[in-house]
């Protein structure tokens, strides 16, 4: 109690500019302030560079060939350009697909390999597709014939309207 | 006696100007001090320098230990060659290509006598040359003090801060490589942040987190770029200097059995050493700049198929890896097996329990590392050897004629 010297209004006791309960109370609010100092700088970093998480997908139905374009029997590797928004730009991109009849479906196969998403490539002569990343080896039905892929190569929705083949693209 | 009359105002000695009967010069010396004087009384830099200069190294120490200081230069070169690259890349996919290559092809100017001189390539060539050696130097750094026992007790945290350090740099490579914004670049990140999205649970998320959305594309770019030139850097600079306190602090290790003999200063016998091996490894990635400058393949494509799948040299054992993976097994090679080395890499000094640094009582720790070692070294020399080499400047006549994505100006 010899703080009380330096004490004029108080009665003495917890209340000394350095006993042992105001020191706790005060460390105990600068660790709040940081806390929140914290806060306000960690919240809207995360928030911003989190961003794209919480970015929904978005499907539409795109027009990419005319019907007559695609005799059975045969796969063809399908260009069609999409208007993407690409971070700040809105750009035209260029997508692929491996089409090809299965009786009166279309099948549309996505060019990314399912082992690590390499441009696969279809050669007829062999009626394969290849990845020439890691060497996966898909038949005509997009199966797994060789190589590390668990699956069979994805493949997009179809239908037939007005002509034409049209394929449910998400981006 | 007079010797030291002489050194009262040397620079060890700053402070004791209150010496009689100084000579004229001294008096004036006094009066009016030199700059390195001057530094000294606030700076005290000269003690500083004379602590690291006289070092005490343990006997035995040699031409090993240089590795740490070629280190330090390589890492110095990467940071100056990198910010001369940045004045002129640009980190959209519509710009990053064509910067690159305008660094590539824009510079040239004709000195006399030395002939033409592509300043961008030389600079660009050291770049990219430089973090390979370095990547390598690095690991004969690791392996050297691995095979020392260097990293045991009270050695730890600076083991622990150097791999830190090592995986920092992959992910220099990783995130640089994608940088130029070409097809083997496009590619090697497609299937690098893909082994990101296997990790079960997290993967989808981890995959946009990394890309920025689904698909590779601007902000998979402008991650990267800010990754390679801001955060990495930073995380770089942090890591290095606790790394050389910690070095500092406990000092040398020494042989595994200590050597007869005093100990040696650093300044100057292994000084020496140092600045021979630094000027070999700076030449040798000069000479790899000159003789074979980094090439650019033809723009990112998604669409295109001529694509020669490639990554970086020492990504080639992963890569080798993910090939021989049976199917559906490729977590083990993307997660797994490179997550056990890691984890193994960063608990070593915990994992070997002996007392003893010398190889032979740690048996187990020596044989399975060596064993790892082999296993890496060739798994990347079978992918060295099986993948071909890929094309240079415009590789593959498919890309020259194919729309590039985002509408890329140059093509
Ligand atoms: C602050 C330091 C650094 C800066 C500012 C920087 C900057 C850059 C820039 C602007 C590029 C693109 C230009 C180009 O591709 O040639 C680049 C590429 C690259 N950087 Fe760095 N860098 C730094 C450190 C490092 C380190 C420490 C490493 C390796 C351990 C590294 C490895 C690479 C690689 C592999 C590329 C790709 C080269 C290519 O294929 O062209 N960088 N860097
Ligand atoms: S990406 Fe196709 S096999 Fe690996």
């Amino acid at each position: 109690m010899s703080d009380c010297k330096n004490c004029d209004n108080c009665d003495c006791g917890n209340d000394a500019p350095d006993s042992p309960e105001r020191r706790k109370l005060l460390g105990i609010s600068v660790g709040i302030i940081n806390g929140v100092i914290a806060t306000a700088i960690i919240g809207p970093v995360v928030g911003f560079v989190g961003a794209p998480l919480l970015q929904k997908r978005k499907g539409i139905w795109v027009k990419v060939l005319s019907e007559s374009d695609l005799p059975p029997g045969e796969t063809k590797d399908v260009k069609f350009t999409m208007h993407i928004k690409d971070g700040f730009m809105e750009v035209d991109r260029e997508y692929a697909l491996f089409m090809r009849r299965s009786g009166d479906k279309v099948l549309a196969f996505d060019p990314a390999c399912p082992h690590l998403g390499c441009r696969v490539d279809y050669q007829s002569d062999k009626g394969r597709f290849f990845c020439p990343c890691h060497g996966a080896v898909f038949d005509d039905a997009g199966a797994v014939v060789a190589g590390p892929p668990a699956r069979g190569l994805f493949e997009h929705k179809t239908k037939i309207e007005d002509d034409h083949i049209w394929v449910y693209r998400e981006v | 006696m007079s010797e030291d009359k002489k050194q009262v105002i040397s620079p060890e000695s700053p402070v004791e100007t209150q010496a009689q009967n100084l000579t004229d010069s001294e008096q004036a010396r006094l009066d009016r001090p030199k700059l390195s004087d001057w530094l000294e009384l606030r700076l005290g830099w000269w003690g500083f320098v004379r602590k690291n200069l006289d070092e005490q190294m343990p006997a035995g120490v040699s031409w090993w230990q240089t590795l740490g200081n070629l280190l330090m230069t390589l890492l110095a070169f990467q940071f100056i060659t990198g910010i001369a690259l940045s004045m002129y890349y640009s980190s959209g996919p519509e710009s990053a290509h064509a910067s690159v290559k305008h660094i590539n092809e824009g510079f040239i100017s004709n000195i006399p006598i030395f002939g033409s001189i592509n300043w961008g390539l030389a600079v660009r060539g050291i770049h990219v040359y430089g973090s390979s050696v370095l990547v390598c130097v690095t690991v004969l750094h690791i392996l050297r003090v691995f095979f020392w026992g260097s990293y045991k007790k009270p050695r730890e945290l600076t083991w622990l801060v150097g791999v830190l350090i090592f995986f920092v740099m992959l992910g220099f490579s990783f995130t640089g490589y994608l940088l130029p914004w070409d097809q083997k670049a496009y590619w090697a990140t497609t299937v690098g942040t893909n082994m990101a999205g296997t990790i079960p649970g997290i993967g989808d998320s981890m995959l946009i987190l990394i890309r920025g959305g689904s698909e590779v594309g601007s902000l998979t770019l402008t991650r990267f770029y800010a990754a390679h030139v801001m955060i990495l850097p930073a995380a770089l600079i942090i890591l290095t200097a606790l790394h050389l306190y910690l070095v500092r602090k406990h000092h040398i290790a020494g042989p595994v059995l200590p050597q007869k003999g005093a100990t040696v200063p650093f300044w100057p016998n292994q000084l020496f050493k140092d600045a021979v091996v630094v000027f070999f490894g700076v030449g040798i990635v000069i000479y790899l700049a000159a003789v074979n400058p980094p090439g650019l393949e033809g723009v990112a494509n998604p669409t295109g198929t001529d694509l020669v799948p490639r990554p970086e040299w020492y990504y080639l054992g992963l890569y080798e890896m993910l090939k021989i993976m049976p199917a559906g097994w490729e977590l083990m090679a993307t997660l797994i097996i490179p997550g056990i080395v890691s984890v193994g890499m960063i608990l070593l000094p915990w994992l070997d329990k002996s007392k003893s640094r010398h190889p032979a009582m740690r048996q187990w720790i020596i044989i399975s590392g060596t064993a790892i070692i082999l296993m890496i070294g060739l798994m990347t020399l079978k992918g060295y050897l099986e993948t071909p080499v890929h094309g240079e400047e415009g590789h593959g006549p498919a890309v020259e004629g194919q729309a590039a994505p985002d509408g890329e100006a140059e093509h």
